[in-house]
C-alpha cells in the first residue's frame, strides 16, 4: 500500500469529502494559502465559495461555520493553532455543545472543529498547548485525535459525516509522519479505540504524538516487560469497553496524555477505572501528563511534555 | 416607501398583541407563573414589530432579548403557544421543557435564543453565507440591543458581512440602557450606527417609537438586501420603560430614574401614538381598534390556556443523557 503523511491523509480526507458533499466547506485564516500543508492547493479545486479565507476574527470565522450548520451545511472551521479556538470558547464550545439538547433536540449542529495543536515547536504555551481535554469537559461535542495517516483520514471522514459537532485537533509534532493509506473511501468510527500493539503486563493508553513515544518505549522493553497499547482514537465518545477489556489482562494502567494533570482526560479516566474496574488493578492508575505550568518556549519545553524517558518510567514504576 | 393601508393595519395590529403579550408575561412573572425572569419590553415594542411584521418564513431572525424575543416572533407569524409552555417548563414547549428562555424555532429560521447576550453575530454571519451561496433572496434580520454592540463579535460581523456583501440586517434597538449602565456612558459617539460608517455600511437612524416609520426603513433594507447590495445597519431610538428586569432595581447608573425622567419617556409611548396615528389618518376606527385588542386578548388567553394545561416536563435523567447527542 502507498504511504503518505498525516497531514497529507487530512487534505485527503477533506477534498474527498468536499468531492462527495455540496455542503461541506472550509472555514479558516489563510486557509487558501494553506498555512498548514493539509489546506494548500484546495482553492483551485473549489474556489473560493467553499474556502474561505476570514479577518482575524475568530467569533465571526466560527460564527460562519455554526450559522451554516444551522442552516444545514457542513462546515469545516479550521482554527490554525487550537488555543486560538479560546478566542471564540463560549460559541464553539459552551453554545455549541448545547445546541442540538437545550432546543430540545430539534436540530443537530454538523460543524467540525480542526487545529494543529501540541508541544515539538518551542512556540509556548498559546501555539502549543491541548485542547482536546477542554472540550471533552464540556458536554455536547465530538472530540477526536488520529495518531496514525491512516486513523487521521478515517476520523476526519466520520467527523464530517457526523451530524454533531466534533473537535478534531492533529498533533504538530506527527505532522509528517508516514504511514499506510488506502486510497479508497474508508471512515474510522468515533468512539472506537484502537489496540496499536498486544501486550500482557501493562496497558498504556496513549494518544496523538505520545502514542508514537509509547510504541518506541514498547519496542525498547520487549522482552522484558510485555505493554498493550491502545489509543484512544476518540475521547468524546469514549470506548471503555476496550481499556477495561485490556486491563482483564494486564491489570495495570499508565494513561499517558499531553495535556495538564489538573483536570483532563487523564484525570476522567483513571477516576472511571476506579470506578468500573477496580477489582482488575494490580497497582495504581498511573499518569503521565502535563505538570500544572504553561508551556514554556524555547528549550525549556522539554520539562513538561511527556517523553519516552517519562513513560518508561511510569511503566517500570506501575510495575515494580 | 410608503406603507399601504392594509401594511398599516398589520402593523398596528402586530403592535397591540405584542404590547399586550409584554404585560401576561410581566403579569405571570410577578404571579409566580413563569420560570426564571423575565425582561420587559414596554416602552420598546415598535422596532421588533416594525423590523419582523414583513419578514418571510425562510428569513433568518434573531429576536431581541427584551419581551424575550415575543415581538419580535409573533410579528414574523410564529405560533407562540409552545413559547410559553417552554417559558413554564411544561413538556409541551418548543425545546420540550429543556430550555428555559433558550427557545429555538427553527423551522421559521430562528435558531436560538442565547443567554450570552451578542451571541447572534457570530452565527448570523453563517446564516448570511448560506443565503448568499443559495441565492435565493433570504435576508438575516440580526436584532438586538445598543448594549451587545459593545461586543467585539459585532465589530466581527460587520466586518465580515460587509466583505462578503451578505445580506445581514444589523438592527440596533436603542433604548440607552444595559441592565443600569447608559448608552451615554457606555458608547462614545450619540449614534451606535455610527460603526457602521467604519466598515462602508449605509446606516439608518429612526424614531423607534413610531411603529410605521421602523417599518419603512426596515421594508426598503430588506428590498435591498434581497436584492444582493449587502448589509445595512438600522438603529431605532427607542425607550424601556421597566427596570431591566423584574425584580432589579430601577438605576441608572448607581441612582434611581426619577419620576421626571419617567413622565418625559412615557410621553412618547409607542402603541398611543400608532393609534394617534391610525385614527388621523382613518386607517382604523376606534371601534375597529376595539375589534384588534379584543382579539388579541383572546389569542394571549388561548396560548396561555395552552400552557397551563400542558404537563411539567420531567423526564428521567437517562432519556435527556440520550438527548446529549444527535443520532
Amino acid at each position: 500500500m502507498r504511504t503518505i503523511t498525516l497531514i497529507g491523509a487530512i487534505k485527503e480526507a477533506l477534498a474527498e469529502e468536499m468531492r462527495r458533499d455540496e455542503d461541506v466547506f472550509l472555514v479558516g485564516q489563510d486557509v487558501r494559502g494553506g498555512i498548514f500543508p493539509h489546506t494548500k492547493g484546495l482553492i483551485e479545486e473549489f474556489g473560493e465559495e467553499r474556502i474561505l479565507d476570514t479577518p482575524i476574527s475568530e467569533s465571526g470565522m466560527y460564527g460562519t461555520a455554526m450559522g451554516a450548520a444551522q442552516e444545514g451545511m457542513r462546515p469545516i472551521v479550521d482554527f490554525m493553532f487550537g488555543g486560538f479556538s479560546y478566542v471564540t470558547f463560549s460559541e464553539c464550545s459552551v453554545s455549541t455543545g448545547q445546541y442540538h439538547f437545550l432546543h430540545g433536540s430539534q436540530r443537530s449542529l454538523p460543524v467540525v472543529m480542526t487545529a494543529g495543536v501540541g508541544t515539538g515547536q518551542r512556540l509556548a504555551n498559546d501555539h502549543a498547548m491541548s485542547i482536546h481535554g477542554t472540550f471533552a469537559h464540556h458536554p455536547g461535542i465530538k472530540v477526536a485525535m488520529p495518531s496514525t495517516p491512516y486513523d487521521a483520514k478515517g476520523l476526519f471522514k466520520a467527523a464530517i459525516r457526523d451530524n454533531n459537532p466534533v473537535m478534531i485537533p492533529w498533533h504538530m509534532g506527527i505532522m509528517m509522519l508516514k504511514g499506510e493509506v488506502p486510497e479508497e473511501d474508508y471512515m474510522v468510527p468515533l468512539g472506537v479505540a484502537d489496540v496499536k500493539r498486544q501486550g500482557s503486563d501493562v496497558t498504556v493508553l496513549a494518544n496523538s504524538v505520545q502514542l508514537q513515544n509509547a510504541l518506541k518505549v514498547a519496542d525498547k522493553l520487549d522482552g522484558e516487560i510485555s505493554v498493550e497499547i491502545i489509543d484512544p482514537r476518540s475521547f468524546v465518545p469514549f470506548d471503555m469497553e476496550t481499556l477495561l477489556t485490556s486491563l482483564e489482562k494486564t491489570n495495570r494502567l499508565v494513561v499517558v496524555d499531553e495535556d495538564w494533570e489538573s483536570g483532563g482526560f487523564a484525570s476522567t479516566i483513571s477516576a472511571r477505572v476506579m470506578e468500573q474496574g477496580f477489582d482488575l488493578l494490580d497497582a495504581p492508575v498511573t499518569r503521565v501528563c502535563m505538570p500544572n505550568m504553561p508551556v514554556p518556549g524555547g528549550y525549556m519545553e522539554e520539562y513538561v511534555a511527556p517523553n519516552p524517558d517519562k513513560i518508561e518510567a511510569a511503566i517500570r514504576n506501575v510495575c515494580a | 416607501m410608503s406603507l399601504t393601508k392594509e401594511q398599516k393595519l398589520t402593523l398596528f395590529t402586530n403592535l397591540v398583541r405584542a404590547d399586550l403579550y409584554d404585560k401576561m408575561m410581566y403579569r405571570r412573572m410577578m404571579q409566580g407563573k413563569l420560570i426564571g425572569f423575565y425582561h420587559p419590553i414596554e416602552g420598546g415594542v415598535a422596532p421588533g414589530v416594525g423590523a419582523c411584521t414583513f419578514l418571510n418564513k425562510d428569513d433568518n431572525l434573531n429576536p431581541h432579548h427584551r419581551g424575550h424575543g415575543m415581538a419580535h416572533m409573533i410579528s414574523k407569524g410564529i405560533d407562540v403557544r409552545t413559547f410559553l409552555a417552554e417559558h413554564t417548563g411544561k413538556e409541551t414547549g418548543c425545546c420540550k421543557g429543556r430550555s428555559a428562555f433558550h427557545f429555538s424555532y427553527p423551522d421559521h429560521k430562528v435558531y436560538q435564543m442565547s443567554g450570552f447576550i451578542g451571541h447572534n453575530f457570530a452565527p448570523c454571519v453563517g446564516w448570511g453565507y448560506a443565503a448568499k451561496r443559495r441565492a435565493q433572496g433570504q435576508v438575516v434580520m440580526n436584532c438586538s440591543g445598543d448594549g451587545s454592540y459593545g461586543q467585539g463579535r459585532a465589530h466581527e460581523a460587520m466586518l465580515m458581512a460587509q466583505n462578503w456583501k451578505l445580506p445581514i440586517i444589523f438592527f440596533c434597538e436603542n433604548n440607552g440602557m444595559s441592565i443600569f449602565s447608559t448608552a451615554k456612558e457606555m458608547h462614545p459617539t450619540e449614534n451606535i450606527s455610527s460603526l457602521a460608517q467604519g466598515f462602508g455600511m449605509p446606516a439608518v437612524v429612526v424614531d423607534g417609537q413610531d411603529v410605521f416609520a421602523v417599518a419603512e426603513v426596515a421594508l426598503a433594507a430588506i428590498a435591498d438586501a434581497r436584492k444582493g447590495k449587502g448589509p445595512v445597519f438600522i438603529e431605532c431610538k427607542t425607550e424601556r420603560f421597566t427596570e431591566h428586569d423584574i425584580g432589579t432595581p430601577d438605576l441608572a447608573g448607581w441612582e434611581d430614574r426619577t419620576p421626571a425622567q419617567h413622565e418625559d419617556m412615557r410621553k412618547r409611548e409607542p402603541v398611543n401614538l400608532a393609534t394617534e396615528r391610525v385614527l388621523a389618518d382613518k386607517t382604523l376606527t376606534q371601534a375597529r381598534i376595539d375589534a384588534i385588542r379584543e382579539a388579541a386578548l383572546k389569542e394571549i388567553e388561548e396560548v396561555e390556556a395552552f400552557a397551563d394545561a400542558s404537563e411539567i416536563a420531567r423526564p428521567s435523567e437517562e432519556e435527556l443523557l440520550a438527548n446529549v447527542f444527535a443520532p
